[in-house]
């Protein structure tokens, strides 16, 4: 059927004009929304047509309509291609393109018994303007977030990354909804195969659409079986930019207001833009102080619950006493009394997050003290196990990839009931598990857990601790990059001004 | 059977990380026992005895590796093959593969006998033993990057445990010592060699490892580093348990290092020899992961059964076993058994290997001169 339509659409195309209307109106679907007008100089016809709502009008109006009609030669394609001030004029003689390009919010003109339309691109997009971040709030350093738009996110990474080097290759996602994906990356410094291998994954994609970055990175993943995120997404243009910079390559898609950075290991996700921006002293104690949290929260309620079930001698004697006294009218065991807990604060997160910010607030103070206090009133709870589980969930909070914190809190849950079942050696079960688990992971066919294995010392500065920012010169080493060195060894010299 | 293998690039790791797989391999459960059984045939003078032991060994694997050098890129099995036939080769691996298989076996469970007697009493063999075998299936699935990887980091987990040995090294008694060497030199020389290098065994894995080190002319640095960390570590809780103890405490405890762990506390957890127990763990998977990583290779090499097969029958034999012994004893039996049999295998064969080794390539050379000489 398909070639045929073809054939006609080719062969009619010296039509008149209410041919044309009728033949147009039978190839769009939603013909009620096309707006098909004519106009007309020295018997002479014109046809304008477009869907109203993906038009710029003022646009249309001044520097499409006006002209035109206020044209003193003739009409004719030479005359309005040159005389009309827009630069994005185009010819086509297939009546099939004004399909996609009404869909597009381009502008079709056609003179009367001719043999081509004349199109012009007027789109107008609805999107919001730029914003600083929300879910990765920082204090100090540049805060301008991504948006749904990706020519404003070109435009944002274009202007912080101000160099003939870097690479935008745009790759169409999806059957059904194509949309533009964008893989962005210095060219004379990231690892070609890394580029090559993200490439192909995102060409051999077989989807109707990507809703969302989250959903691009989904399909891509190494391991889809691993609750652990595999890629970082940011909505920090900065941070970005930066990863580019380190030689990572990031991608863009289409209505999506992040960036997914690849390869990512798993510390680059306690990785946060302000350790960059702080003194280098001040931002490794802070970076410590995440991974401990992150064992904190991991370890502090599954403890709890093996030595209350089955290592009381674990417990120094007077730390036992208060345990025992807060635990003497709770009736259930302690496996039952964390998970109910640890439900609740799982239930005020999820509230608050789904709720206004107002009322959120609210739920949080009303959860947080009465319930807590409430339910330790009530003898439902001990008041330590309150303290450890808030204790363990502030601790999942401070890890600045949210996605992270999630999988953190997630993997709290088996190691809970392991350590329900076998004690402390099943809490030990537990972590080898995850251990070897995350040994085997991969991101963009890079080991997980660079540069702990494969051991790579030279980059622990960029990981577990920070240097003065003049001995941070070397790039990620582990990812084999090919341009090691982001300046060299020079330090800048100090100067004071001679006072002679 | 090749003699030669080609290695792909990916899957050769760097001879680095063999000193984790060395120090990983050759520290096992039986470490927590090892001081007793040195004393009980040196006495005091059991120092001297892993000294002696520790010098024998670097001077054994500088021979294993002698003999493997001989060669191009050939393990152990492709050595055989090219000196006595397939036939021969085959024999030699099976009985690689049963001395592995009950290593491995003995290293479950001596640590499900720990748990056993430190925490849960009376748990099940059976699901001790299907937690420790899952976390090996998990591992060698993976291939031998997660192999080693479990190894490593595994060993950079588990080694604060050494700094736990401090406290009771300021507390040791010197005069416990004294006098050196009381005891006959059979003893301490022998015997009590003999009851150290049972210890050690598990080095071993070099002879099926080395095909796949990247750059092997950086092997020596990594395998005599590895060994000597090993030495000094049993070194260290020998002359503790020794300094610490009396004789007669020292007899009677079987599991003589968790008790230099049992003496401490802190503000926080009082019973440190629970969480030592629980941290061994992390020092049995790595040993029992690499032999089972030998034991699937051996299967594939010499009788071609895939990787998955092996591995699953193997553990469920191991899994099947497990749950009928019992007691401390019918362990002990087995490792008596089985000792005489992995020592042979271990420290003397090699020893026979290597003069057959040098007459072959001396022939192969003689030969090829001669070839070369007449064209």
């Amino acid at each position: 059927m398909r070639p045929a339509k073809k054939n006609n659409g080719k062969s009619a195309l010296p039509m008149s004009v209410d041919q044309l209307k009728n033949k147009v109106e039978s190839l769009v679907i939603n013909s009620q929304d096309l707006n098909y007008t004519t106009y007309q100089q020295n018997e002479k016809q014109i046809a304008v047509f477009y869907i109203p709502f993906l038009i710029d009008h003022t646009k249309l109006e001044e520097s499409l309509l006006n002209p035109l009609l206020s044209m003193e030669s003739d009409w004719s394609t030479d005359t309005i291609l040159s005389g009309i001030p827009l630069a994005s004029g185009k010819t086509t003689t297939k009546l099939e393109d004004t399909v996609n390009g009404l869909n597009k919010g381009e502008v079709f003109l056609y003179l009367e018994q001719d043999k081509q339309l004349i199109t012009y691109k007027l789109s107008k997009s609805e999107k919001r303007a730029l914003e600083r971040a929300e879910t990765e709030a920082i204090v100090i350093g540049p805060q301008l977030a991504f948006t749904e738009s990706m020519q404003s996110n070109l435009n944002v990474i274009s202007w912080r990354l101000n160099t003939p080097d870097l690479a935008r290759e745009k790759i169409m996602v999806g059957e059904r909804n194509p949309k533009e994906a964008r893989i962005i990356y210095l060219k004379s410094v990231a690892n070609e195969t890394d580029v090559n291998t993200m490439r192909q994954r995102l060409n051999d994609l077989k989807v109707d659409m990507i809703e969302d970055i989250h959903m691009l990175k989904q399909y891509i993943l190494d391991n889809s079986t691993s609750v652990f995120p595999q890629y970082v997404a940011t909505e920090l243009v900065d941070r970005a930019t930066y990863a580019v910079k380190e030689g990572k390559i990031i991608v863009l898609v289409e209505g999506s207001p992040l960036a997914m950075v690849a390869p990512s290991t798993f510390f680059s996700f306690f990785e946060s833009t302000e350790d960059r921006y702080f003194h280098w002293n001040l931002s490794s104690f802070i970076l410590s102080l995440r991974f401990l949290a992150a064992f904190v929260t991991l370890m502090l309620t599954p403890m709890y619950v093996a030595a209350t079930t089955f290592h009381y001698e674990l417990i120094p004697s007077q730390l036992l006493m208060s345990i025992g006294q807060s635990r003497a009218a709770v009736p259930f065991p302690p496996i039952l009394e964390v998970i109910i807990i640890e439900l609740v604060i799982e239930l005020l997160r999820e509230a608050g997050a789904r709720l206004p910010t107002k009322v959120g607030q609210t739920i949080g103070i009303v959860g947080g003290v009465v319930v807590g206090t409430a339910a330790v009133q009530a003898g439902i709870t001990s008041n330590i196990l309150i303290i450890l589980v808030t204790l363990s969930a502030l601790a999942s909070f401070s890890t600045p990839n949210y996605v992270m914190g999630n999988t953190l809190r997630f993997v709290r849950f088996p190691l809970i009931i392991f350590a329900s079942m076998y004690g402390i050696i099943g809490i030990m079960f537990g972590i080898c598990l995850l251990v070897i688990h995350l040994v085997r992971l991969e991101s963009l066919g890079r080991p997980y857990l660079t540069p702990l294995y494969p051991l790579r010392l030279a980059d622990f500065n960029k990981v577990f601790f920070r240097l003065p920012e003049q001995k941070q010169g070397r790039r990620f080493l582990s990812y084999r990059l090919k341009d090691k060195h982001t300046y060299g060894k020079n330090k800048a010299t100090v100067k004071k001004d001679n006072e002679k | 059977m090749k003699v030669n293998l080609d290695i792909p690039k990916n899957k050769q790791f760097q001879s680095f990380y063999l000193f984790a797989i060395l120090v990983s391999v050759t520290t096992g459960v039986e470490m927590i026992g090892t001081p007793r059984i040195i004393f009980l045939e040196a006495g005091h003078d059991a120092w001297i005895s892993v000294i002696i032991s520790y010098l024998l060994i670097v001077l054994l694997l500088f021979i294993m590796l002698y003999i493997l050098k001989q060669y191009e890129n050939a393990d152990i099995l492709g050595i055989h093959a090219d000196l006595f036939g397939n036939f021969i080769a085959k024999l030699v691996g099976t009985l690689y593969f049963f001395h592995f298989s009950t290593e491995l076996f003995a290293a479950l469970l001596i640590y499900i006998e720990i748990i056993k007697v430190f925490i849960f009493p009376d748990s099940n063999n059976f699901i001790l033993g299907l937690m420790l075998i899952s976390l090996i299936i998990y591992t060698v699935l993976g291939g031998l990057r997660v192999v080693i990887g479990v190894c490593f980091i595994f060993m950079i987990c588990s080694y604060w445990l050494v700094f736990l040995l401090i406290d009771p090294l300021r507390q040791m008694e010197l005069i416990n010592f004294l006098p050196i060497m009381d005891r006959s030199i059979t003893d301490v020389a022998i015997n009590g060699v003999l009851a150290t290098s049972y210890t050690f065994t598990g080095f071993e894995v070099l002879f099926f490892i080395y095909p796949f080190i990247q750059n092997k002319e950086r092997v020596k640095k990594p395998l005599f580093l590895g060994i000597s960390w090993v030495a000094f570590v049993v070194l260290l809780t020998t002359i503790i348990s020794i300094g610490f103890l009396n004789p007669a405490q020292l007899e009677r405890r079987i599991w003589v290092v968790l008790t230099l762990f049992k003496i401490q506390t802190s503000p926080i957890v009082e019973r440190l020899d629970y969480v030592v127990v629980a941290e061994w763990m992390m020092i049995t998977i790595p040993r029992a992961v690499i032999l089972m990583w030998c034991i699937i290779y051996i299967l594939k090499r010499i009788y071609n059964i895939p990787k998955k097969i092996s591995l699953y029958t193997t553990l469920g034999i191991v899994m099947a076993l497990i749950p009928f012994i019992r007691q401390y004893y019918d362990i002990q039996t087995i490792i008596e058994i089985s000792k005489y049999f992995d020592m042979g295998i271990v420290y003397i064969y090699p020893l026979i290997l290597l003069p057959i080794v040098i007459i072959k390539q001396k022939i192969k050379k003689k030969r090829g001169g001669k070839q070369h000489a007449e064209s």
